[in-house]
């Protein structure tokens, strides 16, 4: 998203101080972004305790990283990569203590509730069915689906953040929209 | 259940959300089918929502920032807890080590 020169060089002010060790700022960006950091959690990992938990660690890690945080890409985007990379790993540690095979772990995640009340009618019974359906993926499916078509990242972005080659990121992502596509159909 | 269809459902899943032509084996069955036309156009309306999603932001919980700054506040004392008793420890060292020097060192005679 485009922001005005001038929040533009606030920012690139604050990242410097926080990279300089000023926690001050560092608490500053973690106010400017932690809605982003959770939003992206939270649709990848589904569960809200588990995204805050991931929300938590990515600012964790995003502080100890800032050093070498060079700004070639907008601080957002950067962020955005570490929740990935963060996710992934609390979903291995997941997988790890709960025993579930990786692909059913997220299948019993608690569904997401209505977030935006204030939506009526057609549209907010359409997202409400789309969150559930995302919800019910496994979780592996539903980072493809969220990454590429909420927000926008190229096939090679996501083979990259998960580990993977673009080849299996495209099948991962072309089963995840015919699974999407059942559910909501299912659910209409 | 029309078998085609259900064979045919994820490529039309994915031409609607890519906005592309449904795969060629595919392509002349969902162009006649209606079953596979209503399901295109469910999955591009899916599609846009999926888009619109980008521009909402949840809430975070209140707490988040606390949280963070604290696991921060919290390395940092641990760092500190050992670099006193490291400082103080290399401090002894380079003393004894300079009184020991000092005392070994070879004396001229006379």
């Amino acid at each position: 998203m485009d922001m005005p020169q001038v929040e533009r060089d606030k920012e690139r002010e604050l990242i410097a101080r926080a990279q300089a060790g000023d926690r001050a700022a560092f608490g500053a960006l973690v106010r400017e972004h932690g809605n982003e950091v959770y939003t992206l959690a939270r649709r990848l990992v589904g569960d809200p305790h588990l995204a805050a938990d991931v929300a938590q660690e990515t600012l964790i890690r995003a502080w100890k990283a800032l050093p070498n945080f060079r700004g070639d890409a907008a601080i957002s985007t950067w962020l955005h990569r570490i929740t990935v990379n963060t996710a992934w790993t609390q979903r291995k540690r997941a997988r790890r203590h709960s025993g579930l095979p990786l692909d059913d772990y997220i299948e019993v995640a608690a569904p997401m509730g209505a977030d935006h009340p204030e939506m009526a009618g057609e549209i907010l019974e359409l997202r409400g069915r789309l969150r559930q359906a995302l919800d019910a993926l496994p979780e592996a499916q539903r980072q493809v689906v969220v990454l590429k078509d909420v927000y926008d990242w190229s096939h090679a972005e996501i083979a990259e953040a998960m580990g993977i080659s673009v080849s299996a990121a495209k099948v991962r992502l072309h089963r995840a929209r015919a699974r999407l596509a059942r559910h909501l159909e299912a659910s209409a | 259940m029309n078998l085609i269809c259900e064979m045919a459902a994820p490529f039309v899943a994915n031409s609607a959300v890519e906005g592309s032509q449904v795969a060629r084996p595919f392509r002349a069955h969902a162009e006649a089918c209606l079953k596979c036309q209503a399901r295109h156009a469910a999955m591009a309306r899916t599609a846009r929502e999926l888009a619109a999603m980008s521009n909402e932001t949840l809430v975070a919980p209140l707490d988040l920032e606390w949280r963070v700054m604290s696991a921060l506040e919290g390395d940092l004392a641990l760092a500190r807890s050992w670099r006193t008793p490291i400082a103080v420890t290399a401090a002894v060292l380079s003393m004894t080590a300079a009184v020991l020097i000092w005392r070994l060192r070879p004396r001229t005679q006379g």
